[in-house]
Protein backbone atom coordinates (compact mmCIF):
# COMPACT_ATOMS: atom_id res chain seq x y z
CA UNK A 1 0.00 0.00 0.00
CA UNK A 2 1.60 3.45 -0.56
CA UNK A 3 1.19 6.23 1.96
CA UNK A 4 1.74 9.39 1.56
CA UNK A 5 1.13 12.66 3.51
CA UNK A 6 1.45 14.91 1.16
CA UNK A 7 -1.77 16.57 -0.66
CA UNK A 8 -3.57 14.63 -3.28
CA UNK A 9 -6.27 16.29 -5.54
CA UNK A 10 -8.83 13.16 -4.58
CA UNK A 11 -8.95 13.20 -1.01
CA UNK A 12 -12.60 12.10 -1.06
CA UNK A 13 -11.19 8.74 -2.59
CA UNK A 14 -8.11 8.38 -0.35
CA UNK A 15 -8.97 9.45 3.19
CA UNK A 16 -9.64 6.53 4.97
CA UNK A 17 -6.67 5.01 3.50
CA UNK A 18 -4.27 8.22 4.00
CA UNK A 19 -5.73 8.40 7.97
CA UNK A 20 -4.65 4.23 7.91
CA UNK A 21 -1.29 5.11 6.58
CA UNK A 22 -0.70 7.58 9.03
CA UNK A 23 -1.49 5.20 11.89
CA UNK A 24 0.30 2.31 10.31
CA UNK A 25 3.41 4.19 9.86
CA UNK A 26 3.47 5.65 13.42
CA UNK A 27 2.90 1.93 14.28
CA UNK A 28 5.50 0.81 12.33
CA UNK A 29 8.05 3.40 13.42
CA UNK A 30 6.97 2.78 17.00
CA UNK A 31 8.09 -0.69 17.00
CA UNK A 32 11.21 0.19 15.21
CA UNK A 33 12.04 2.61 17.55
CA UNK A 34 11.45 0.15 20.84
CA UNK A 35 12.38 -3.37 18.71
CA UNK A 36 15.22 -1.49 16.60
CA UNK A 37 18.23 0.19 18.32
CA UNK A 38 20.31 -1.81 19.98
CA UNK A 39 21.54 0.30 22.85
CA UNK A 40 20.02 2.94 25.33
CA UNK A 41 19.35 4.73 28.08
CA UNK A 42 16.64 5.64 30.44
CA UNK A 43 16.66 9.42 30.47
CA UNK A 44 14.90 11.54 32.92
CA UNK A 45 11.34 12.18 31.42
CA UNK A 46 8.25 13.83 32.50
CA UNK A 47 5.26 12.81 30.89
CA UNK A 48 4.27 16.04 30.00
CA UNK A 49 2.92 17.06 26.50
CA UNK A 50 2.62 20.58 26.43
CA UNK A 51 4.19 21.99 29.72
CA UNK A 52 8.37 21.74 29.57
CA UNK A 53 10.49 21.06 32.64
CA UNK A 54 14.02 22.08 33.39
CA UNK A 55 15.51 18.66 32.76
CA UNK A 56 16.89 18.94 29.45
CA UNK A 57 18.27 15.66 27.11
CA UNK A 58 21.93 14.11 28.74
CA UNK A 59 24.65 15.76 26.30
CA UNK A 60 25.52 13.52 22.90
CA UNK A 61 22.11 11.64 23.43
CA UNK A 62 19.29 11.66 20.65
CA UNK A 63 15.82 10.99 21.65
CA UNK A 64 13.12 9.97 19.32
CA UNK A 65 9.42 10.76 19.93
CA UNK A 66 6.45 10.08 17.57
CA UNK A 67 3.25 11.83 19.50
CA UNK A 68 -0.28 12.52 18.02
CA UNK A 69 -3.07 14.25 19.30
CA UNK A 70 -6.80 12.84 18.51
CA UNK A 71 -9.27 16.06 18.51
CA UNK A 72 -13.08 16.01 18.85
CA UNK A 73 -14.38 18.95 16.48
CA UNK A 74 -17.85 20.74 17.00
CA UNK A 75 -19.15 21.56 13.70
CA UNK A 76 -16.18 20.29 12.28
CA UNK A 77 -14.35 16.95 11.41
CA UNK A 78 -12.18 14.88 14.03
CA UNK A 79 -8.86 14.59 13.70
CA UNK A 80 -5.48 12.95 14.28
CA UNK A 81 -2.23 14.77 14.56
CA UNK A 82 1.08 13.38 14.63
CA UNK A 83 4.11 14.89 14.81
CA UNK A 84 7.93 13.61 15.23
CA UNK A 85 10.59 14.76 17.53
CA UNK A 86 14.06 14.48 17.53
CA UNK A 87 15.65 16.10 20.58
CA UNK A 88 19.49 15.91 20.81
CA UNK A 89 21.40 17.18 23.86
CA UNK A 90 24.55 19.42 22.60
CA UNK A 91 25.38 20.30 26.15
CA UNK A 92 24.31 19.16 29.68
CA UNK A 93 22.74 22.74 29.53
CA UNK A 94 21.83 23.07 25.93
CA UNK A 95 18.77 21.18 24.14
CA UNK A 96 17.91 21.22 20.33
CA UNK A 97 14.74 19.77 19.01
CA UNK A 98 13.29 19.08 15.64
CA UNK A 99 9.61 18.24 14.90
CA UNK A 100 8.09 17.54 11.76
CA UNK A 101 4.38 17.75 12.00
CA UNK A 102 1.58 16.35 10.04
CA UNK A 103 -2.15 15.89 10.10
CA UNK A 104 -5.54 13.36 8.81
CA UNK A 105 -8.66 14.79 9.23
CA UNK A 106 -11.88 12.53 8.92
CA UNK A 107 -13.63 12.90 5.61
CA UNK A 108 -11.09 15.53 4.42
CA UNK A 109 -7.29 14.97 4.12
CA UNK A 110 -4.34 14.31 5.56
CA UNK A 111 -1.03 16.61 4.98
CA UNK A 112 2.60 17.10 5.85
CA UNK A 113 2.13 20.53 8.08
CA UNK A 114 5.49 22.11 8.63
CA UNK A 115 8.70 21.43 10.84
CA UNK A 116 9.86 23.44 14.12
CA UNK A 117 13.44 23.86 15.34
CA UNK A 118 13.53 24.65 19.09
CA UNK A 119 16.34 24.98 21.51
CA UNK A 120 16.36 25.64 25.31
CA UNK A 121 18.93 26.39 27.53
CA UNK A 122 19.72 26.64 31.26
CA UNK A 123 21.27 30.17 31.94
CA UNK A 124 22.03 28.90 36.24
CA UNK A 125 24.45 25.89 36.23
CA UNK A 126 23.08 24.99 39.71
CA UNK A 127 19.75 23.49 40.92
CA UNK A 128 17.77 25.64 42.32
CA UNK A 129 14.40 25.76 44.15
CA UNK A 130 13.19 27.36 40.68
CA UNK A 131 15.08 26.43 37.94
CA UNK A 132 15.10 28.90 34.70
CA UNK A 133 15.33 27.44 31.14
CA UNK A 134 14.95 30.13 28.18
CA UNK A 135 13.25 28.77 25.41
CA UNK A 136 13.62 29.66 21.73
CA UNK A 137 11.76 28.38 18.50
CA UNK A 138 11.13 28.92 15.07
CA UNK A 139 8.24 27.16 13.30
CA UNK A 140 7.44 27.02 9.80
CA UNK A 141 3.70 25.56 9.47
CA UNK A 142 1.02 26.18 7.81
CA UNK A 143 -2.93 27.10 8.80
CA UNK A 144 -3.98 23.21 9.03
CA UNK A 145 -1.14 22.00 11.56
CA UNK A 146 -3.03 20.84 14.32
CA UNK A 147 -0.84 18.99 16.46
CA UNK A 148 -1.64 21.95 19.44
CA UNK A 149 1.67 21.38 20.65
CA UNK A 150 0.76 24.96 22.52
CA UNK A 151 -2.22 26.94 22.91
CA UNK A 152 -1.52 30.88 22.59
CA UNK A 153 -3.66 34.13 21.73
CA UNK A 154 -6.94 33.07 20.63
CA UNK A 155 -6.08 29.66 19.40
CA UNK A 156 -9.42 27.66 19.51
CA UNK A 157 -11.53 24.78 18.06
CA UNK A 158 -12.96 26.85 15.74
CA UNK A 159 -9.65 27.44 14.11
CA UNK A 160 -9.85 23.73 13.14
CA UNK A 161 -13.26 23.58 11.51
CA UNK A 162 -11.33 25.12 8.85
CA UNK A 163 -11.04 22.58 5.48
CA UNK A 164 -7.71 21.38 5.10
CA UNK A 165 -7.38 22.66 1.24
CA UNK A 166 -8.36 25.92 2.72
CA UNK A 167 -6.04 26.57 6.22
CA UNK A 168 -2.99 25.02 4.02
CA UNK A 169 -2.88 28.06 2.35
CA UNK A 170 -2.13 30.27 5.37
CA UNK A 171 1.62 30.15 6.29
CA UNK A 172 2.85 30.21 9.53
CA UNK A 173 6.33 31.79 10.10
CA UNK A 174 6.68 32.31 13.71
CA UNK A 175 9.06 33.14 16.71
CA UNK A 176 8.27 31.24 20.01
CA UNK A 177 9.99 32.25 23.30
CA UNK A 178 9.23 30.39 26.56
CA UNK A 179 10.24 31.36 30.22
CA UNK A 180 10.24 27.84 31.66
CA UNK A 181 10.43 27.76 35.28
CA UNK A 182 10.51 24.15 37.16
CA UNK A 183 11.11 22.88 40.78
CA UNK A 184 11.51 19.10 42.04
CA UNK A 185 10.18 18.51 45.03
CA UNK A 186 9.63 15.40 47.04
CA UNK A 187 9.52 13.55 44.15
CA UNK A 188 7.08 15.88 42.15
CA UNK A 189 8.36 17.74 39.53
CA UNK A 190 6.16 20.91 39.15
CA UNK A 191 6.72 23.62 36.07
CA UNK A 192 5.31 26.69 35.01
CA UNK A 193 5.62 27.82 31.37
CA UNK A 194 5.14 31.87 30.07
CA UNK A 195 4.56 31.35 26.00
CA UNK A 196 5.09 34.45 23.89
CA UNK A 197 4.44 33.77 20.09
CA UNK A 198 5.17 36.41 17.21
CA UNK A 199 4.24 35.67 13.82
CA UNK A 200 7.03 36.98 11.60
CA UNK A 201 4.84 38.91 8.81
CA UNK A 202 2.68 40.42 10.79
CA UNK A 203 0.14 39.97 14.10
CA UNK A 204 0.68 40.99 17.45
CA UNK A 205 2.59 38.77 19.99
CA UNK A 206 0.35 35.79 21.16
CA UNK A 207 0.67 34.50 24.93
CA UNK A 208 -0.03 31.34 26.34
CA UNK A 209 0.44 29.39 29.69
CA UNK A 210 1.04 25.49 30.69
CA UNK A 211 1.57 24.29 34.26
CA UNK A 212 2.58 21.02 34.91
CA UNK A 213 2.29 18.19 37.85
CA UNK A 214 4.08 14.69 37.82
CA UNK A 215 5.23 12.20 40.26
CA UNK A 216 6.78 8.68 39.96
CA UNK A 217 4.37 6.01 41.49
CA UNK A 218 7.65 4.96 43.51
CA UNK A 219 10.22 7.30 44.37
CA UNK A 220 12.68 4.48 45.49
CA UNK A 221 14.28 1.90 42.47
CA UNK A 222 13.78 -1.75 43.40
CA UNK A 223 16.73 -4.28 42.79
CA UNK A 224 15.19 -6.23 40.05
CA UNK A 225 15.05 -5.35 36.60
CA UNK A 226 10.88 -5.14 35.84
CA UNK A 227 8.75 -3.69 33.28
CA UNK A 228 5.68 -3.43 35.04
CA UNK A 229 6.47 -2.26 38.15
CA UNK A 230 5.38 0.79 39.88
CA UNK A 231 8.58 2.83 40.20
CA UNK A 232 8.70 2.88 36.08
CA UNK A 233 5.16 4.86 36.34
CA UNK A 234 4.43 8.28 36.18
CA UNK A 235 1.19 9.99 36.41
CA UNK A 236 0.67 13.68 36.64
CA UNK A 237 -1.31 16.73 35.13
CA UNK A 238 -1.35 19.49 33.22
CA UNK A 239 -3.32 22.88 31.97
CA UNK A 240 -2.73 24.80 29.20
CA UNK A 241 -4.32 27.78 27.27
CA UNK A 242 -3.92 30.93 25.38
CA UNK A 243 -3.83 34.40 27.38
CA UNK A 244 -4.36 36.95 24.73
CA UNK A 245 -2.36 39.13 22.49
CA UNK A 246 -0.06 41.91 23.35
CA UNK A 247 -3.46 43.98 21.44
CA UNK A 248 -5.63 42.57 23.85
CA UNK A 249 -4.26 40.75 26.74
CA UNK A 250 -7.45 38.64 28.45
CA UNK A 251 -8.83 35.51 29.02
CA UNK A 252 -12.06 36.40 27.37
CA UNK A 253 -12.34 34.13 23.85
CA UNK A 254 -9.48 31.72 24.93
CA UNK A 255 -9.21 28.20 25.00
CA UNK A 256 -8.19 26.21 28.07
CA UNK A 257 -7.75 22.56 28.53
CA UNK A 258 -7.29 20.14 31.70
CA UNK A 259 -5.14 16.91 30.93
CA UNK A 260 -4.01 13.85 33.47
CA UNK A 261 -1.49 11.66 31.92
CA UNK A 262 0.49 8.58 32.38
CA UNK A 263 3.60 7.94 31.57
CA UNK A 264 5.72 4.57 31.22
CA UNK A 265 9.15 4.11 31.35
CA UNK A 266 10.54 0.70 30.39
CA UNK A 267 14.50 0.54 31.26
CA UNK A 268 15.42 -0.85 27.64
CA UNK A 269 14.66 2.83 27.05
CA UNK A 270 11.55 3.32 25.14
CA UNK A 271 8.27 5.25 27.16
CA UNK A 272 4.74 5.52 26.42
CA UNK A 273 2.55 8.49 27.50
CA UNK A 274 -1.09 9.09 27.18
CA UNK A 275 -3.28 11.81 28.02
CA UNK A 276 -6.59 12.46 27.45
CA UNK A 277 -7.39 16.20 27.75
CA UNK A 278 -10.55 18.30 28.07
CA UNK A 279 -11.55 21.45 27.14
CA UNK A 280 -12.99 23.96 30.16
CA UNK A 281 -14.40 26.10 28.22
CA UNK A 282 -16.97 26.57 24.95
CA UNK A 283 -13.85 28.03 22.94
CA UNK A 284 -11.86 24.63 23.45
CA UNK A 285 -11.75 20.86 21.72
CA UNK A 286 -14.14 19.39 24.18
CA UNK A 287 -12.04 16.31 23.75
CA UNK A 288 -8.06 15.49 22.73
CA UNK A 289 -6.09 12.62 23.57
CA UNK A 290 -2.32 12.41 23.19
CA UNK A 291 -0.49 9.60 23.46
CA UNK A 292 3.27 9.45 22.53
CA UNK A 293 6.11 6.74 21.96
CA UNK A 294 10.15 7.85 22.67
CA UNK A 295 13.11 5.89 22.45
CA UNK A 296 16.98 7.17 23.58
CA UNK A 297 19.83 6.59 21.91
CA UNK A 298 22.74 7.13 24.14
CA UNK A 299 25.83 8.82 22.48
CA UNK A 300 24.09 9.51 19.33
CA UNK A 301 26.56 12.40 18.88
CA UNK A 302 29.70 10.25 19.38
CA UNK A 303 28.56 7.41 16.89
CA UNK A 304 28.17 10.20 14.35
CA UNK A 305 31.51 12.18 14.69
CA UNK A 306 33.03 8.86 14.67
CA UNK A 307 32.01 8.85 10.97
CA UNK A 308 34.04 11.48 10.55
CA UNK A 309 37.76 10.38 11.92
CA UNK B 1 8.20 31.93 -0.29
CA UNK B 2 10.86 31.81 -3.42
CA UNK B 3 12.13 28.56 -3.87
CA UNK B 4 16.13 29.92 -2.66
CA UNK B 5 14.94 30.98 0.44
CA UNK B 6 12.37 27.82 1.30
CA UNK B 7 16.06 26.21 1.46
CA UNK B 8 17.88 28.57 3.62
CA UNK B 9 15.67 27.36 6.68
CA UNK B 10 16.73 23.71 6.72
CA UNK B 11 20.17 24.74 5.37
CA UNK B 12 20.64 26.58 8.57
CA UNK B 13 19.09 23.77 10.63
CA UNK B 14 21.73 21.47 9.27
CA UNK B 15 24.38 23.61 9.76
CA UNK B 16 22.98 24.06 13.47
CA UNK B 17 22.81 20.34 13.85
CA UNK B 18 26.19 19.89 12.58
CA UNK B 19 27.43 22.65 14.67
CA UNK B 20 25.92 21.30 17.81
CA UNK B 21 27.93 18.11 16.81
CA UNK B 22 31.32 19.57 16.49
CA UNK B 23 31.00 21.61 19.58
CA UNK B 24 30.59 18.48 21.57
CA UNK B 25 33.18 16.70 19.77
CA UNK B 26 35.48 19.55 19.82
CA UNK B 27 34.45 20.30 24.03
CA UNK B 28 34.80 16.41 24.63
CA UNK B 29 38.93 16.43 22.64
CA UNK B 30 39.43 19.65 24.26
CA UNK B 31 38.89 17.92 27.84
CA UNK B 32 40.23 14.82 26.46
CA UNK B 33 43.69 16.66 25.80
CA UNK B 34 44.00 18.83 28.54
CA UNK B 35 42.56 17.11 31.61
CA UNK B 36 42.73 13.73 32.08
CA UNK B 37 39.66 11.33 32.55
CA UNK B 38 41.47 10.02 35.68
CA UNK B 39 42.75 13.05 37.07
CA UNK B 40 41.71 13.19 40.59
CA UNK B 41 42.56 17.21 41.01
CA UNK B 42 39.03 17.71 38.24
CA UNK B 43 37.03 15.42 40.77
CA UNK B 44 38.14 16.80 43.90
CA UNK B 45 37.36 20.62 42.54
CA UNK B 46 33.79 19.57 41.34
CA UNK B 47 32.91 18.19 44.32
CA UNK B 48 34.56 20.49 46.53
CA UNK B 49 31.48 23.39 45.43
CA UNK B 50 29.22 21.58 47.52
CA UNK B 51 28.06 23.28 50.25
CA UNK B 52 29.45 22.67 53.87
CA UNK B 53 26.32 21.10 55.07
CA UNK B 54 26.53 18.61 52.89
CA UNK B 55 28.95 16.93 54.16
CA UNK B 56 26.96 16.07 57.13
CA UNK B 57 24.06 14.72 55.86
CA UNK B 58 23.71 10.87 55.96
CA UNK B 59 23.11 8.14 53.08
CA UNK B 60 18.99 6.69 54.65
CA UNK B 61 20.13 3.67 52.57
CA UNK B 62 23.38 3.15 54.21
CA UNK B 63 23.94 -0.55 55.27
CA UNK B 64 21.35 -2.20 52.90
CA UNK B 65 22.59 -4.54 50.80
CA UNK B 66 18.93 -4.11 48.39
CA UNK B 67 19.99 -0.34 47.74
CA UNK B 68 23.01 -1.25 46.32
CA UNK B 69 21.68 -3.31 44.22
CA UNK B 70 18.90 -0.58 43.07
CA UNK B 71 21.93 1.77 42.91
CA UNK B 72 23.63 -0.88 40.97
CA UNK B 73 20.24 -1.02 38.57
CA UNK B 74 19.97 2.71 38.43
CA UNK B 75 23.69 3.27 37.59
CA UNK B 76 23.28 0.75 34.58
CA UNK B 77 20.25 2.58 33.55
CA UNK B 78 21.88 5.96 33.48
CA UNK B 79 25.88 5.98 34.18
CA UNK B 80 27.19 3.56 32.54
CA UNK B 81 26.95 4.83 29.02
CA UNK B 82 29.47 7.30 29.80
CA UNK B 83 31.17 6.14 33.16
CA UNK B 84 31.59 2.20 32.03
CA UNK B 85 29.67 -0.55 33.08
CA UNK B 86 32.36 -1.12 35.73
CA UNK B 87 32.83 2.51 36.89
CA UNK B 88 36.30 3.05 35.48
CA UNK B 89 35.51 5.72 33.54
CA UNK B 90 35.23 6.29 29.23
CA UNK B 91 36.53 8.97 27.24
CA UNK B 92 35.96 12.34 29.34
CA UNK B 93 33.92 10.65 32.67
CA UNK B 94 35.85 10.20 35.08
CA UNK B 95 36.54 6.89 36.68
CA UNK B 96 34.70 6.87 39.85
CA UNK B 97 36.81 4.06 42.09
CA UNK B 98 39.48 7.49 42.24
CA UNK B 99 39.80 8.26 45.91
CA UNK B 100 38.84 11.71 44.85
CA UNK B 101 35.34 10.89 44.70
CA UNK B 102 34.86 7.47 47.58
CA UNK B 103 36.56 9.98 49.74
CA UNK B 104 33.78 12.59 49.03
CA UNK B 105 31.03 12.27 51.50
CA UNK B 106 27.77 10.67 51.21
CA UNK B 107 26.10 14.12 50.94
CA UNK B 108 28.64 15.67 48.85
CA UNK B 109 27.83 12.91 46.04
CA UNK B 110 24.28 13.20 46.44
CA UNK B 111 24.68 17.08 45.90
CA UNK B 112 26.76 16.52 43.12
CA UNK B 113 24.36 13.90 41.54
CA UNK B 114 21.60 16.38 41.98
CA UNK B 115 22.95 19.52 40.62
CA UNK B 116 25.82 17.89 37.60
CA UNK B 117 28.62 19.81 36.35
CA UNK B 118 26.39 21.29 33.53
CA UNK B 119 29.72 23.58 31.66
CA UNK B 120 32.02 20.42 31.99
CA UNK B 121 29.47 17.98 30.50
CA UNK B 122 27.94 15.97 33.69
CA UNK B 123 24.12 16.14 33.39
CA UNK B 124 22.14 17.45 36.57
CA UNK B 125 20.24 13.95 37.52
CA UNK B 126 17.70 16.43 39.58
CA UNK B 127 14.94 14.62 37.48
CA UNK B 128 15.58 11.39 39.60
CA UNK B 129 13.39 11.22 42.64
CA UNK B 130 16.44 11.80 45.77
CA UNK B 131 15.75 7.98 47.02
CA UNK B 132 16.62 7.16 43.45
CA UNK B 133 20.12 9.57 44.41
CA UNK B 134 20.80 8.01 47.20
CA UNK B 135 20.31 4.41 45.63
CA UNK B 136 23.19 5.33 43.37
CA UNK B 137 25.33 6.60 46.01
CA UNK B 138 25.47 3.40 47.99
CA UNK B 139 26.17 1.83 44.99
CA UNK B 140 29.31 3.81 44.11
CA UNK B 141 30.33 4.08 48.09
CA UNK B 142 30.45 -0.09 47.33
CA UNK B 143 32.50 0.41 44.62
CA UNK B 144 35.90 0.99 47.53
CA UNK B 145 35.35 -2.99 48.23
Amino acid sequence: MACTLLPHPDFAGSKVKRLRCIFYLGLLCSVCIVLGAPKSVAAQETPYFVTYSHHLEEPGNLEIEMNSTYGTQRRGNDFIAPWVEFEYGAKAWWTTEFYLDGQGTFHDGALFTGFRWENRFRPLMHEHSINPVLYVEYENTNGADKTMIEVVGFDGQADHAVPNSEAQQEHQDELETKLILSSDYKGWNISENFIGEKNLGHDPWEFGYAVGASRPLRLAATSNSCNFCRENFLVGAEIYGGLGTSWNATLSGTSHYLAPMVGWQLPSGASFRISPGFGLNDNSHRFILRWGVSYEIDGFGHKVRSLFR
Amino acid sequence: MTPMTRWIIPGLLVLALAFALAGSAAEQDHEHRHEHPTDDRGVLLAIAQAPQRTREWRNPYEGQPDAVLAGEKLFRQHCAECHGSNARGKGHAVNLHLSAVQNATPGELEWFLRNGNLWRGMPSWSGLPEQRRWQIVAYLKSLRR
